[in-house]
C-alpha cells in the first residue's frame, strides 16, 4: 500500500443473520464452532411424500421482533429473517436508523439482497387454501411472492433511499448481492451498501431438488465418500459494507475487508455443474485478481460444497486449479454441513461464517463419522476448530444451481497501522 | 338484533377475519372509529381485501369508484353502503 494513495478498501462494519441454529451472530458462531449440525426434522409443511425429511428450520421469532417491524402481519417468513439480520446488522455497525432521508450522507445508503424464492411458502399456503375454499385464501399472502420483497423489506424499515435491488441466480445469489454492494461502495454510488439474502423453507425447493435426487436422507456430508446429496436450510444474512475509510473515521471497528469479487458461468447444463470446474476456477480467479491478491495469500476456503456428488467433485477440481500443490493442504470450511444450504442467501450468510472466522481467528469445524473419499483429498476443517490467528485472507465460494458461479475474497482487519 | 346492527356485527367479523388482524376481536371495533390511517390503521391493500371479503358475504359488487374514503372511512358507513346494495 502506496502510503500517499487513499486506501480504497471497503470494510465489513456489521453482520446479522438468523438460521436453523438460532436467531442472531451469537447463537450462529457458537453453533459453528461446536461443529454440530442444526439439521432435522422439520414441521413446517408436510414432507411425508418426499424421499428426505429433514431441513434446518428456523425456530419462532423472537416475540419482540413483530413489535419494532410495523405491518408484520402482511411480511413473509422470508421478509421476517430479513429484517431481523439487517436490524442485528446495522446496529452492530453502529448506525442509527431509520436512516435520515433529508441528511445527504444518509440518502447514500443501498440495499443489494439475494433471494432465490422470496415469499414462495406464504403463495403455497394462498394456493392451497384457495383449492380447497376460495372465499376464506387471502389475496395479501401473495404480495410478498415477489423474490425482491425481503430486500425492499429491509429498505423500507429502515429508510434506505438509495438503489434497492436484488439478485436472483439461485445459490450464488447472496454472493452476486454482495459483488454488486461492493461495486457500488467503491464507485461511490453508495456510501453504505446493505448487503445480504434470505430465503424461507418452501415447497417448491423442497419438492424441485427432491425430484432431483440430489437430497440426502441425511446432515449432508461435503466431500465425504458417502455422500448423497444436499440438506436444506432457511434464514437471512447482512452485512454493513462501507469504504474503509470512511469507517474509520467515524469510529467503527472494521470487522473484516471485502476485498475482491468474481463471477463466471459454467455454460454447461440446465442442474449439473461443470466437471471440470473450470467455470468455478474462473470465478475464484477473478475474484482474487479483483482483491489484488495472489493465490498463495488465501489461508482457507468456505466452500460451496453441498454434498452432492457432483458439486463437491467439481469444486475440488477447481481447487485444485486455483490452487495447484496447495489444494489438498488447504483448510475447507463446509458451513453447509452445520446450517444446510440457504440457496439464495448462502452466499451471504457463508460471508458472514468467513468474516466470523477471520475475526474470531479460528475455522470451524464440521464433524461427521464416515470416509474421505480417497477421490477428494481435501483437508476439511473437521471435530475442532482449527486456530488460524495468523491467517490473512479467504475466499468463499457459491456455484449455483444453472452454472452461476461467484466467488469473495475477505482479507483480515489487522488494525490502522497495516 | 336490528338488520342494520346484524349487517355491522358482519362487518367487523369480515374485517378482523380477512385481514388477520391479530389480538384484535370485532366487538373491540367502535361502529364510528376510524378504519384507515388512524384507528385500526388499514391502508390500501386492506381496502381491497375488505372489497373482496364484502362481495363474497353479500353478493354484491363493488366499483373501484366506489372504494373511497366516504364508504369506507368507518364501520358505520360501511354498513350503510352495504344496507343501500342488499
Amino acid at each position: 500500500m502506496q502510503p500517499d494513495q487513499p486506501d480504497r478498501r471497503v470494510a465489513v462494519t456489521g453482520v446479522g443473520a438468523v438460521c436453523g441454529l438460532g436467531w442472531g451472530i451469537p447463537p450462529l458462531w457458537a453453533g459453528l464452532r461446536a461443529g454440530q449440525p442444526g439439521i432435522g426434522p422439520f414441521q413446517r409443511f408436510d414432507h411425508s411424500q418426499h424421499r428426505t425429511h429433514l431441513a434446518a428450520e428456523v425456530e419462532a421469532p423472537p416475540a419482540t421482533l413483530a413489535r419494532v417491524c410495523p405491518g408484520w402481519r402482511r411480511l413473509s417468513i422470508a421478509d421476517r429473517f430479513a429484517l431481523f439480520a439487517a436490524l442485528e446488522a446495522v446496529e452492530t455497525a453502529g448506525l442509527a436508523t431509520p436512516f435520515d432521508q433529508d441528511d445527504r450522507e444518509e440518502a447514500g445508503i443501498g440495499v443489494y439482497f439475494g433471494s432465490s424464492t422470496g415469499g414462495m411458502y406464504e403463495s403455497e399456503l394462498f394456493f392451497a387454501e384457495f383449492l380447497r375454499d376460495p372465499r376464506r385464501a387471502r389475496l395479501s399472502a401473495l404480495i410478498p411472492q415477489q423474490v425482491n420483497a425481503p430486500g425492499d423489506a429491509v429498505a423500507r424499515h429502515l429508510g434506505v433511499t438509495g438503489p434497492v435491488a436484488t439478485y436472483s441466480s439461485a445459490c450464488a445469489s447472496g454472493a452476486l448481492a454482495l459483488g454488486a454492494a461492493l461495486a457500488a461502495v467503491r464507485s461511490g454510488e453508495v456510501e453504505v451498501a446493505i448487503a445480504g439474502g434470505s430465503d424461507s423453507l418452501c415447497q417448491l425447493t423442497y419438492a424441485g431438488f427432491n425430484s432431483l435426487r440430489s437430497v440426502d436422507e441425511v446432515p449432508c456430508r461435503p466431500f465425504r465418500a458417502e455422500r448423497a446429496g444436499m440438506s436444506f436450510g432457511e434464514g437471512a444474512a447482512v452485512l454493513v459494507l462501507e469504504p474503509l475509510e470512511r469507517a474509520l473515521a467515524r469510529g467503527a471497528e472494521p470487522l473484516a475487508v471485502l476485498a475482491g469479487a468474481g463471477a463466471s458461468c459454467d455454460a454447461h447444463h440446465m442442474t449439473a455443474p461443470d466437471p471440470s470446474g473450470a467455470g468455478a476456477a474462473a470465478a475464484l480467479e477473478a475474484a482474487l485478481a479483483d482483491a489484488g491478491l495472489a493465490a498463495g495469500t488465501i489461508d482457507f476456503v468456505n466452500v460451496h460444497g453441498t454434498g452432492t456428488p457432483l458439486n463437491d467433485a467439481a469444486e475440488w477440481q477447481a481447487l485444485r486449479r486455483v490452487f495447484g500443490e496447495r489444494a489438498g493442504g488447504m483448510p475447507l470450511v463446509a458451513t453447509k454441513a452445520l446450517i444446510g444450504h440457504l440457496l439464495g442467501c448462502s452466499g451471504a450468510i457463508e460471508a458472514v461464517a468467513t468474516v466470523l472466522c477471520l475475526r474470531h481467528g479460528e475455522l470451524h469445524p464440521v464433524r461427521w463419522d464416515g470416509a474421505a473419499d480417497p477421490e477428494l483429498p481435501v483437508a476439511l476443517v473437521l471435530d475442532d476448530p482449527l486456530p488460524l490467528a495468523g491467517a490473512r485472507a479467504a475466499v468463499s465460494t457459491s456455484l449455483a444451481f444453472g452454472g452461476s458461479n461467484a466467488a469473495l475474497v475477505f482479507s483480515r482487519w489487522m488494525g490502522p497501522a497495516a | 338484533m336490528s338488520e342494520a346492527a346484524a349487517t355491522t356485527a358482519r362487518i367487523k367479523r369480515l374485517i378482523v377475519d380477512s385481514l388477520n388482524l391479530e389480538g384484535v376481536r370485532p366487538e373491540m371495533i367502535e361502529d364510528e372509529a376510524p378504519l384507515f390511517g388512524e384507528g385500526l390503521g388499514l391502508d390500501s391493500v386492506d381496502a381491497l381485501e375488505l372489497v373482496v371479503a364484502l362481495e363474497k358475504e353479500f353478493g354484491i359488487r363493488i366499483k373501484s369508484q366506489e372504494i373511497g374514503r366516504e364508504v369506507f372511512s368507518s364501520v358505520s358507513t360501511l354498513s350503510q353502503f352495504i344496507e343501500g346494495r342488499t
